[in-house]
């Protein structure tokens, strides 16, 4: 009994490391979606292009400086961010300057094709080789009360909860953050009360490119190498945040959370115990998806909208 | 007494049957390398099928869907298997199966009474994902991830097997295709799915059964992706679950949207142009490039693939059966045409 416990235990604190992984590219869709109905496909190519700066900066400046320390990785960082917000830039003038006032099928269209570009882009430049990662915090790890956990999930837990509480206040108390909800919620309204509609919608881009880079620095470590395959992940997400309810903060990160758990679990403890649940462990978290939407159709957290004819 | 919704546009198709049965005797005498022109013609043709359905289901009753791969996938291994496990003739099977995947469009209808927009796409993509699953999981009838061979199409006794009889009997259904889809939107049928589309409040209020129409649209775009299913599997030979990956079902999608949602000629149209900008221009664009440059094919390929569809996107957002509107318009009216509202 002990050992299923421990088990289930372990699984689930891989799964909510997962989870958070999966919480924040949900929150690049929501974040999309919310402020201009447009459902970003390109968001797991975003974080794949992420994923691939940041193991280029950190080349760069081991080959400069000729040593991996802390100094490297905080740079390297630091890189990728800049690069994730000049690369939000340029998609707001790619996808949402030349499609203003398009329908909203247009522009996901459009960023069908960003997804296609920037996949094969990135196996013409890196080349077909996959790369190894490697993480700040190393991947020791440690027992505790006969659990045994990884530094690397750990970190991820930690960095996560950072990010978002750092979201959470830009979107609570900042002017910017507040003028993303009033234009989310009713641009129109927005555009009278003076926000800058326009700018707000790049802002925006800029932002779901941050959190693609930033989820993808944190998952590459994880992944034991990267290659171009890392794009599907942006699909996988796709149920987090409709889980949670697509345009809903807290819901794409609950969502997010709940199926990196069902993940880990079913793939862990529970196909150990039911054989059956290994033939199917990859569709489990969409029979929960669609079983939690026959019950409440806008997810979790989704608000129904109100229809007026 | 011609009313307002009867159609004029089929006199356009005894002209259209003409041009697609002297088309490959044209391509033949014009080029030696016909035989892989025709194949790619064959899949766009195939492909076109299901676009078709596809329209009616998410242009005209506006029910996105992001699995019809999934349906396609249903309908190769239902005629694979009946064809060639059960021994059932292929006349049977390219009426049973159709009927049998609409019957499963039935099933996925059900979410799609409660669940909208983005949520029903991703309902159905989670359906294609299942679908994958389980052809893997049931390996004695479908092969597995092998993949499973699948005999020639017989039609009365005439065995079907060079991509030129292919030819012949895949354009004959995309014909077929095209009428009943027309004859579809132009009924009572479509104008209650168009409704639905427009508004389902005022869809109620007129006296329309949502629940009814929605599974009917669900059923007529199952079927069409299973006739398109069972052409797939008996003339390409060979099934395996590759073949029906999630990426084909947004192409799908694409497909509807860049020739125009909402619209069976433009459906058709936006088919040719995606399959055949895939297939064949762009490797002969990349052939007389790679006498200077040296490039890795299949990346490179799908690059210009996806530059093209953004540049057309861009300048083209309402895709091309948009652009012939514009075109059909501006000639209407040519001699006073407003200035700048042409681009």
């Amino acid at each position: 009994m002990t050992d299923i416990l421990t088990g289930l235990m372990q699984e689930t604190i891989s799964g909510v490391a997962l989870g958070c992984i999966y919480a924040l590219i949900a929150l690049g869709f929501t974040l999309i979606y919310k402020a201009t109905e447009v459902v970003n496909f390109s968001q797991g190519e975003i974080m794949m292009v992420g994923a691939y700066m940041h193991f280029f900066f950190l080349n760069q400046f081991v080959a400069l400086t000729g040593g991996l320390n802390a100094w490297v990785f905080l740079l390297a960082f630091i890189g990728s961010v800049i690069f994730a917000v000049l690369f939000g830039i340029i998609l707001d003038f790619i996808i949402n300057r030349p499609l203003k006032g398009e329908p909203v099928f247009s522009i996901i269209m459009a960023t069908i094709s960003l997804a296609i570009i920037l996949r094969s882009l990135t196996a013409m430049l890196a080349g077909p080789l996959s790369l190894i990662p490697i993480s700040p915090f190393g991947d020791h790890t440690f027992i505790l009360g006969g659990v045994v956990i990884s530094i690397l999930d750990i970190s991820i837990i930690f960095s996560a909860i950072i990010m978002m509480s750092v979201f959470y206040y830009f979107f609570n108390y900042t002017k910017w953050g507040i003028s993303m909800k009033a234009t989310s919620a009713d641009s129109e309204a927005a555009q009278l009360l003076g926000i800058p509609v326009n700018k707000v919608y790049r802002y925006v881009w800029i932002f779901a490119s941050v959190v693609g880079v930033l989820s993808g620095i944190m998952l590459a470590p994880r992944m034991a190498l990267i290659d171009t395959s890392m794009a599907f992940l942006g699909l996988k997400a796709f149920p987090a945040a409709i889980l949670g309810g697509f345009g809903s903060i807290k819901g794409a990160i609950v969502g997010g959370i709940i199926l990196g758990i069902i993940e880990t679990v079913s793939l862990g403890t529970l196909s150990f115990y039911f054989p059956w649940i290994k033939e199917i462990n990859d569709i489990i978290v969409w029979i929960v998806l669609i079983g939690v939407l026959m019950i409440r159709p806008d997810g979790l957290f989704g608000m129904a909208k109100v229809k007026r004819v | 007494m011609k009313t307002r919704f009867e159609d004029e546009k089929l006199k356009w198709i005894p002209l259209l049957i003409l041009l697609v049965f002297f088309f490959p005797f044209v391509l033949k005498s014009a080029t030696f390398s016909y035989k892989y022109y025709l194949y790619v013609i064959n899949l766009a043709g195939i492909y076109m099928i299901l676009t078709v359905g596809l329209d009616i289901l998410s242009g005209y009753t506006g029910l996105m869907s992001l699995g019809h791969a999934a349906f396609l996938a249903l309908g190769a291994y239902f005629s694979a298997i009946m064809v060639d496990q059960l021994g059932l003739p292929f006349e049977l099977s390219l009426i049973l199966t159709p009927m049998l995947v609409g019957c499963f469009g039935f099933i996925i209808g059900f979410p799609a009474l409660r669940v909208q927009g983005i949520y029903l796409g991703l309902t159905t993509m989670g359906f294609g994902f299942i679908v994958k699953r389980l052809i893997i999981v049931f390996n004695e009838w479908t092969g597995g991830s092998a993949g499973l061979s699948v005999s020639n199409a017989k039609l009365f006794g005439w065995t079907i097997n060079s991509d030129w009889e292919n030819y012949f009997i895949i354009y004959f259904f995309v014909i077929i295709a095209i009428i009943i889809g027309r004859k579809i939107v132009r009924s009572k049928l479509g104008r209650a799915f168009m409704s639905i589309r427009d508004s389902e409040q005022a869809a109620i209020a007129s006296g329309i059964n949502l629940a009814k129409y929605k599974m009917i649209s669900f059923f007529i775009s199952g079927s069409f992706a299973g006739l398109a299913g069972v052409l797939f599997a008996h003339t390409s030979n060979f099934i395996s679950t590759d073949h029906f990956d999630i990426l084909l079902s947004i192409y799908f999608i694409v497909m509807v949207m860049i020739g125009g949602i909402g619209s069976i000629y433009g459906a058709v149209l936006g088919t040719l142009f995606i399959v055949l900008m895939e297939n064949l221009f762009i490797p002969l664009f990349e052939d007389g490039l790679s006498k200077f440059i040296h490039l890795e094919t299949g990346d490179f390929q799908a690059f210009i693939f996806g530059l093209i569809m953004l540049i057309f996107i861009i300048f083209q957002p309402l895709g091309l059966y948009g652009m012939w509107l514009k075109m059909r318009i501006y000639w209407k009216i040519f001699p006073f045409n407003p200035r700048k509202r042409f681009t």
